[in-house]
């Protein structure tokens, strides 16, 4: 196949391209994007901190790998399978097990040493400092 | 677990009774296996304290029911909300073999586990086969 070279013209270049664009559209189908929504999250915040919450039960501590890289929190984890024995017969399986990684983009960078998580009844809880740089300062203005 | 992503809503006209709080009706994931000796239900139930789940056994019919615990942080305003907290409910029908006295609970890190032990006579047996002479 002497038109696999990339610099030369391939009547299939162009039926490549639409591909592409037809899978970036039915791909983003989920929300606009097509990475992965899982864990779902819950934010909240406030001028100085932001919270963060997840539920994600049956994990253990060790499995949970939390990241923050100036306003980017990552959580990656895995949820091992908990079959409760090799010949156990199973019935029903609607709990899911995998890895997962979620990103989010905070409202503002964080104190990466003062950021502390909890694990609580399979509800991740991660609290976020505001950077001190980053607070908004009120100014003065002087009358002349 | 793309396609666990969302908590699954208890359907509407099924033959429950109503909540009167307004709180949201999930059916929680479950996993159900059977061992030799026992039957095992294992619930994701994040967020539930122990002592707000509530299981029941009447008759045939088994009950789980936990509350969330309202997980909204005082003094910060919700910036993104991907899920909702409200009441974890699911019945199960329980097979005759059960022996209801021994049914045992535990919860950990957001997974209610309830084994169902079986009853001595439900307990499979080895046959043994004596070759007549």
């Amino acid at each position: 196949m002497y038109w696999t070279d990339t610099g030369t013209w391939s009547p299939f270049g162009e039926l490549r391209s639409l591909q592409r664009e037809m899978n970036r559209l039915f791909d983003g189908y989920d929300g606009g994007t097509s990475i992965s929504r899982f864990p779902a999250l819950n934010v909240w915040g406030n001028s100085d901190q932001v919270v963060v919450n997840a539920e994600l039960p049956g994990l253990q501590i060790e499995d949970i790998d939390l990241n923050v890289v100036n306003n980017q929190l990552t959580i990656k984890g895995e949820r091992k399978s908990d079959k409760p024995a090799e010949d156990a017969v199973c019935h029903r399986n609607e709990r899911g097990v995998g890895s997962f990684v979620r990103t989010v983009r905070l409202p503002f960078a964080v104190e990466n040493d003062k950021v502390s998580a909890k694990y609580e009844d399979g509800v991740l809880s991660i609290v976020l400092p505001r950077q001190e740089a980053t607070k908004p300062k009120r100014i003065e203005i002087k009358a002349s | 677990m793309k396609e666990n992503k969302e908590k699954n809503l208890e359907k509407a006209g099924s033959d429950k009774a109503e909540p009167t709080r307004d709180a949201k009706v999930f059916v929680p994931a479950t996993d159900i296996y059977e061992k030799d000796d026992a039957i095992l239900v294992r619930c994701d139930m994040p967020g539930v304290a122990q002592d707000r789940i509530d299981i029941r056994l009447d008759n045939a019919e088994l009950e789980i029911s936990g509350t969330q615990a309202a997980a909204s942080p005082e003094g910060v305003d919700l910036l993104m909300g991907e899920y909702e907290t409200g009441v974890f409910r699911r019945r199960f029908s329980i097979p005759q073999q059960v022996d209801r006295e021994k049914i045992r609970a535990r919860l950990h890190n957001g997974v209610l586990d309830i084994e169902l032990p079986k009853a001595e006579q439900a307990k499979p047996r080895k046959i043994e086969i004596t070759t007549g002479g």
